[in-house]
């Protein structure tokens, strides 16, 4: 096996210093009063986000399809708290769904920063994750990461309603990890 | 719609403990028959003919932190009506029945240490070198 297929597992980073290990923030457990307090704080804080995560309607092409079939009756979108918002300075959550052209890309960081505190981006689509099918195309974003910061990408070509409703449960996920008052306490 | 005649029949079907594990997960109170256990502690209940389609197989999961992609395939087949049988009564849904299956269910491992990483399986066009000061 060459050298640089292996996968790197000695104690040296790429630049030669040792690999330190630091737990992550999910990892750790509190340790004085104070901290349980806050995290309790935080967990009532994460439960309130992420059971009322409003997406922003951002259609862009046949992904879009797929996300109103989210939001509609078979899949309930509101079971989860999902409910489509038309103005970005209601909403949480933004789908990029489906192809980003370079005419839509400053509207879309526009809407993007128009949104509040705390905001999520979800790729929705391989036309958003990375140009797809039309990568080579003159027109064509290669990827809303080059406008937006993503948070979770959702593959597929349309990816069905149900990999979209994971994508929006794994930002449920990442929002139940958000300690907010606790690296408010640290500073 | 729960109506509080259904609430309070499967909540007498039941009992007081599940009826707060439901509404704790699922928001629910539903009486089944347990279809099976896969190997990951999940439980698999159905109800055919009282509960509303679409709505008639359901899950308790085992763990807190639940995610959809801890129920095994066969049971995800399962649960999302592409079969009628479930894995304990079709072999072919079982798990082991396939030589590149791996030996134990793996959910999905994202935002944890295991999560992948992209890597390139091509040879570098530059190495980092240790740089050493001349003594002057």
């Amino acid at each position: 096996m060459p050298t640089h297929l292996r996968r790197s597992t000695h104690s040296l980073t790429i630049s030669g210093k040792t690999k330190k290990e630091v737990a992550l923030s999910h990892e750790t457990s509190p340790s004085s009063p104070t901290e349980y307090t806050l995290t309790t704080l935080d967990k009532l804080i994460n439960w309130a986000r992420q059971s009322s995560l409003y997406p922003m309607t951002f259609g862009l092409a046949c992904c879009a399809v797929e996300m109103m079939h989210m939001a509609g009756p078979r899949y309930d979108g509101d079971r989860l708290g999902l409910l489509f918002r038309a103005s970005p300075r209601q909403s949480d959550v933004m789908i990029v769904a489906g192809t980003l052209t370079n005419k839509m890309a400053p509207a879309l960081r526009q809407v993007y920063d128009q949104m509040p505190d705390p905001r999520y981006v979800i790729s929705m689509g391989s036309c958003a994750n990375g140009g797809g099918y039309y990568h080579y195309s003159y027109s064509v974003v290669r990827g809303c990461d080059r406008i937006v910061p993503v948070d979770v990408y959702v593959p597929g070509c349309p990816p069905t309603s149900e990999a979209l409703i994971y994508g929006l449960l794994l930002i449920q996920k990442k929002i139940r990890r958000t300690q907010t008052t606790r690296i408010w306490y640290r500073r | 719609m729960s109506t509080v005649t259904r609430t309070l029949r499967n909540l007498r079907r039941v009992g007081l403990k599940d009826y707060f594990n439901q509404m704790m997960y699922i928001g629910d109170t539903k009486a089944g028959t347990l279809i099976g256990t896969d190997r990951f502690g999940n439980k698999y209940y159905e109800n055919m003919t009282e509960e509303l389609p679409l709505r008639t197989r359901w899950v308790d999961y085992k763990e807190h932190e639940y995610m959809p992609c801890q129920v095994e395939p066969g049971w995800h087949a399962w649960i999302s009506y592409m079969v009628d049988a479930p894995p304990t009564a079709d072999k072919l849904l079982q798990p082991g029945q396939r030589t590149w299956e791996i030996p134990e269910h793996r959910p999905n491992l994202t935002m944890s240490r295991a999560a992948f990483k992209t890597y390139s399986t091509t040879r570098p066009k530059y190495s980092a070198w240790a740089p050493v000061a001349a003594p002057r």
